[in-house]
Order: C-alpha cells, then sequence, then structure tokens
C-alpha cells in the first residue's frame, strides 16, 4: 500500500477582480510507498507547498484526487496515522512549550495517563526540557521549529510531512534532526520532505520527485536519476584518426596517468564511441557511469527561468 | 464531542489573551461601577432637595416629607433608577455586541490568518468540530459576560439598596441570546470577509429597517425584541412566554446560522 498516492493532481487558482488563473500544480502524479523518506524538490513556485496543502485537505485540487494510505484526504480520521511540521512554524503561542504539546497530544487522542510521559519523551528527545515552561511566544525560531516537530511525532505517525523542516536550524539542530529521521526510517516511517537544503535531502531521502512550475521534472532514486546519463569511458591508447574522430563529437576528452578518459554525456553518444572504438580494436579499460549529485541532477532537470 | 470541547477550551484560552478583548471588558466592568458612583451621589442629591436634614437613608428622608413630597420623591428616585438601569443595559448590551463581534469575527478567521489552523487541522479534527469548537467557546466567553453584567447589576440593586425593574432581570438573559445571533452572523460572514467587514455587515443586518411583507423581515435577525431598554425605561413587565418564544427564536436562527457556516467552511481554502 501506498502511503501518500497523488493522481493527476492539478490546482489552479483565480486571483484578482477578473479572475486571472494561475495554475499551481499540473497534472501531478507521484506515489510514496510505505517505509521511505522522499524527497520534494524543485524551485521556489515549483507547487511543492500547494501539493502538501493539498494532502492535508486545507486545499481542494481543481482536478485529480489525492490519498493517504488508499483513504480519500477529504477524511480527517487519516490523520490519526499524519504528522506534520508547517514551513512557518505558528503554533498557539499563548501556551507554556509543554502545554502546548499536552494540548496537541489530546487532540491526537492519546490517552491522558500517557500524554505526560509522551510530552516529556519529545521535550527531551529534541532538548527543549529547559524552555518547557516558557511561553511559546518568547522562544527562539529554532526552538519553534523543535517544537513544532515534537507537535508533528506525539502521536508516533505512520507518515510524517515535513515542510521545509530544516530551514531555522543551526548544524547542530540539523544533524539531530537528520539522526531522527534516519531512526524513524529504521522504525518503518513513511517521511516526506520538502526542501531546500539539496545534500540534506540527499542524505536521507529514499527517493525524490523534482517538481518546476507545477509539473513534475523527474522522480525515482538518485540512482535511477543518475543513470543514462554520463558514461566515462577509460582507453590506454588513441590513434590519431580515431581522437580526431571523437574531437568532432559532444564527448570530452582528457588523459591523465598515461590514460584517456572519453565523457559521453548521453546514452547514443556512449554507443557512438563504444562502436568506434570496437571498429578500431581499441582496448577498453573500465566503463563506467559517472555519479552525479543530486545538486547536478536538480540543476539538470529544471529549465533555467527566463532572464529578467 | 471531546475534541469540539479540546478546540472550545483552547478558543477560550486563546480569547482570554487577546488585549483588545479584555479591555473591553474592563470598560463595560470600569462602566458599571461609573453608573453605580452617578446613581449614588445622585440619590443623595435628590434625598437632600426634598430635607434639610442629611440622611443617607430613603427610609430617613421619606419620613420626615408630607404624602405629596414623599409621592413626587418616589417618582423622582424610580424615574432616576430606572434611567440609570436602562442605560446601564444599554452599555452593557453594546460592550457585549462589540466583544460578540470580536470574539466570533476572528475565531476562525484569525487561526486562518495566523497559520495556526493548519497544525490544528492536521490532527484528527474535522472541519466541523474545528469550527463547533470555536463557536462553543465564544458562546463560554459571552456567557461569562451575562453573568458578569447580571451580577454587576444585581450588586448596584442590593449595594443601593433600590428595586429592579422586572424587565432589567431578563436583560443580561436576553442580552446574551442576542450576541449569540450576531456572534454566529460575524462567524458566517467572516467566512467570506475580512472580521471586521463581516462584523459590521452582522451589526447591521438587524430587521429592523424592514416590516412584516417585505422577505427580509422573515430572513435578517431580530436584534430589537431582545433589547429591553423601553421596558426597563416604562417599568413595564415581560411576559415569560415571549422570553421563552424569543430564546427559542435565537437558537433557531443561530442553528440555522451555524449550518450555513459549517457549509462555507468545509468548502473553504484554508491558507
Amino acid at each position: 500500500m501506498a502511503a501518500i498516492r497523488i493522481e493527476n493532481l492539478t490546482k489552479t487558482y483565480r486571483a484578482g477582480w477578473r479572475g486571472k488563473e494561475t495554475t499551481a500544480v499540473r497534472n501531478l502524479s507521484v506515489e510514496v510507498n510505505e517505509g521511505e523518506i522522499f524527497g520534494f524538490l524543485g524551485p521556489n513556485g515549483a507547487g511543492k507547498t500547494t501539493t502538501i496543502h493539498i494532502l492535508l485537505n486545507l486545499i481542494r485540487p481543481t482536478d485529480g484526487a489525492a490519498y493517504l494510505f488508499d483513504c480519500p484526504v477529504t477524511e480527517s480520521e487519516v490523520h490519526r496515522r499524519l504528522g506534520y511540521l508547517p514551513e512557518t512554524v505558528n503554533l498557539h503561542d499563548y501556551y507554556r512549550g509543554r502545554a502546548l504539546l499536552e494540548f496537541y497530544a489530546a487532540l491526537c487522542g492519546l490517552p491522558a495517563e500517557s500524554r505526560q510521559a509522551r510530552v516529556s519523551q519529545l521535550l527531551k528527545l529534541l532538548k527543549l526540557e529547559d524552555a518547557a515552561d516558557k511561553v511559546v511566544a518568547r522562544y527562539s525560531k529554532g526552538m519553534a521549529q523543535r517544537i513544532g516537530f515534537a507537535q508533528a511525532l506525539l502521536h508516533d505517525p505512520d507518515l510524517l510531512i515535513l515542510d521545509e523542516p530544516t530551514a531555522s536550524l543551526d548544524p547542530v539542530g540539523r544533524k539531530e534532526f537528520r539522526d531522527i529521521l534516519l531512526d524513524l526510517k529504521r522504525r518503518g516511517k513513511t517521511v516526506l520532505i520538502s526542501s531546500h537544503i539539496l545534500s540534506e535531502v540527499e542524505s536521507v531521502c529514499d527517493r525524490v520527485a523534482i517538481l518546476q512550475t507545477g509539473e513534475l521534472k523527474r522522480a525515482g532514486t538518485l540512482a535511477e536519476l543518475s543513470a543514462g546519463r554520463c558514461t566515462i569511458i577509460t582507453v590506454k591508447s588513441l590513434p590519431p584518426d580515431v581522437l580526431n574522430a571523437l574531437t568532432t563529437t559532444a564527448v570530452q576528452i582528457t588523459l591523465a596517468q598515461g590514460q584517456f578518459t572519453i565523457r559521453c554525456p548521453d546514452e547514443p553518444l556512449h554507443q557512438l564511441v563504444g562502436d568506434l572504438l570496437r571498429q578500431n580494436n581499441i582496448e577498453i579499460v573500465r566503463t563506467q557511469a559517472e555519479s552525479q549529485s543530486l545538486e547536478e541532477i536538480f540543476f539538470s532537470s529544471i529549465e533555467a527561468p527566463p532572464r529578467l | 464531542m471531546k475534541t469540539i470541547l479540546l478546540i472550545a477550551t483552547d478558543s477560550i484560552r486563546s480569547l482570554l489573551h487577546q488585549r483588545l478583548l479584555l479591555a473591553l471588558m474592563l470598560a463595560s466592568l470600569a462602566l458599571t461601577i461609573f453608573f453605580c458612583v452617578i446613581l449614588s451621589h445622585a440619590r443623595k442629591n435628590i434625598s437632600s432637595s426634598f430635607s434639610e436634614e442629611r440622611a443617607d437613608n430613603y427610609t430617613t428622608v421619606t419620613n420626615h416629607m408630607s404624602v405629596a413630597e414623599q409621592r413626587r420623591f418616589r417618582e423622582s428616585m424610580e424615574s432616576m433608577t430606572s434611567t440609570i438601569q436602562a442605560g446601564y443595559y444599554q452599555v452593557a448590551s453594546f460592550g457585549g455586541s462589540l466583544v460578540a463581534m470580536l470574539i466570533f469575527g476572528t475565531a476562525v478567521a484569525g487561526e486562518i490568518r495566523r497559520g495556526t489552523i493548519r497544525v490544528t487541522l492536521a490532527k484528527p479534527v474535522s472541519r466541523s468540530q474545528f469550527l463547533l469548537g470555536k463557536y462553543l467557546g465564544g458562546v463560554a466567553i459571552m456567557a461569562g459576560y451575562a453573568l458578569l453584567a447580571g451580577g454587576s447589576i444585581y450588586f448596584f440593586a442590593v449595594s443601593q439598596n433600590v428595586d429592579l425593574s422586572p424587565a432589567i432581570k431578563w436583560g443580561p438573559w436576553l442580552m446574551f441570546f442576542r450576541q449569540l445571533m450576531l456572534g454566529s452572523l460575524t462567524m458566517l460572514f467572516s467566512l467570506f470577509f475580512h472580521p471586521a467587514i463581516a462584523a459590521l455587515l452582522a451589526f447591521f443586518a438587524g430587521n429592523g429597517f424592514y416590516s412584516s411583507p417585505n422577505p427580509l423581515y422573515f430572513i435578517l435577525p431580530s436584534y430589537q425584541d431582545f433589547n429591553v431598554f423601553f421596558q426597563v425605561i416604562q417599568g413595564s413587565l415581560i411576559d415569560a412566554r415571549d422570553i421563552f418564544l424569543l430564546s427559542v427564536y435565537a437558537v433557531d436562527f443561530v442553528a440555522i446560522i451555524l449550518l450555513l457556516a459549517l457549509w462555507r467552511f468545509r468548502r473553504k481554502e484554508l491558507v
């Protein structure tokens, strides 16, 4: 069963007196499997937060449907299995930290006898013990982010939706957050993270989806996304005629430590180079796919915005 | 029901942290004290004008008067007491209306504006539970306000040793229902418009501008029927049957408006 299933989702907003239409999400289809950490990437205005708001039933899709654990998102009961941390953590700031978590715990239906213990456990986990009796309005941004994360974890949900979860955290906080996520993954929980911090997504996510202007550009594991891209062929020698032939193509050739490295940017060129080398009986030392960072995948997936 | 009560409790907590609301309530309380002080001074002035002898006590003053003087004195005292009671009621009622518009206008709209609703509705809380919880929280505050208004008029009566006008005894009860009607309408309008516009629309949506054949007369709320100002001035009685019918009317009106609000809120985009 998919933890999240999004089918042909489209969201169009009408704004202004004339009702000018803006499409925030266009025909989006994505599945997030149970037990995986899924990264939702895209530049500003890509439609990530809009999609999350549809999943939370805060806004209605113009077309298509979304399901959480095979239940339509309009069913509030499915939220018993859901934890959510918004992009901007706006909580009821007139509570003290502990009281706020107890209020949310009660809303989640946690029994009164286990509520206090769970709240104390999360305050300890998120290093908020010293701030537990402080009014939330006096929390720093980082502390607000931590208590926001704590409220999302209160009922030990099967699915966590985190919108820019580490935006206000310092490096230590980010490391702690990453450790918590990896622990959740070990326990079979599903996490959907929307983030701009690509290195963070790369270090924890099993799969990612890259969105731009409301459209899904690419989706898959990091290995899948980098597959079929650059291939590196290493040979010991290159006769001048073959070298000349290769330089007329888009490959990049470098000579280092007595070996030629031919970088083929795509699969057809890889085939062409391979055929040429075989025809000339050139020994191939090795062929390997070039590993790409998530940042490289991201930038190769999105189109450059028009210049202003 | 438990979820609705939790939301209502949170709503009360939130409202009690609103400085403007507290200021309005304190202002109402201050005006009550002000009216009591005015009455006390006015009674002393009237007493001294009817008797050379300084006396703070009604009985002491009347013992030294002729029958005609006693009647005139009694009429003056009753007229002044009624006017002050009516004035007090009008201030408490208007203050209550402001409090109701503030509470119900911002109860849901404020949560949407601040973004706090996102986290609450990500919990297993339906939109209906949320809206009803918010309304219930407002009802509790308005009940507290009506008790405060009723309590202070009772305190005024006991401390000044005066009989309350028969109509004023029902004043807080009717004021409470009037404010619930106003509040429900403000809450409904706040799901369409800015809370300030919603409050103004709800306040001026009374059917007082229309008469019976006009359909609006039957659709718009009948706020003026809940106002006991003239009955207090005239010292007239209010029939218990009228009180019952007005209460039923208010409950029906609130129920219909809340159904409309629920219908609208279920469809509203909350970002």
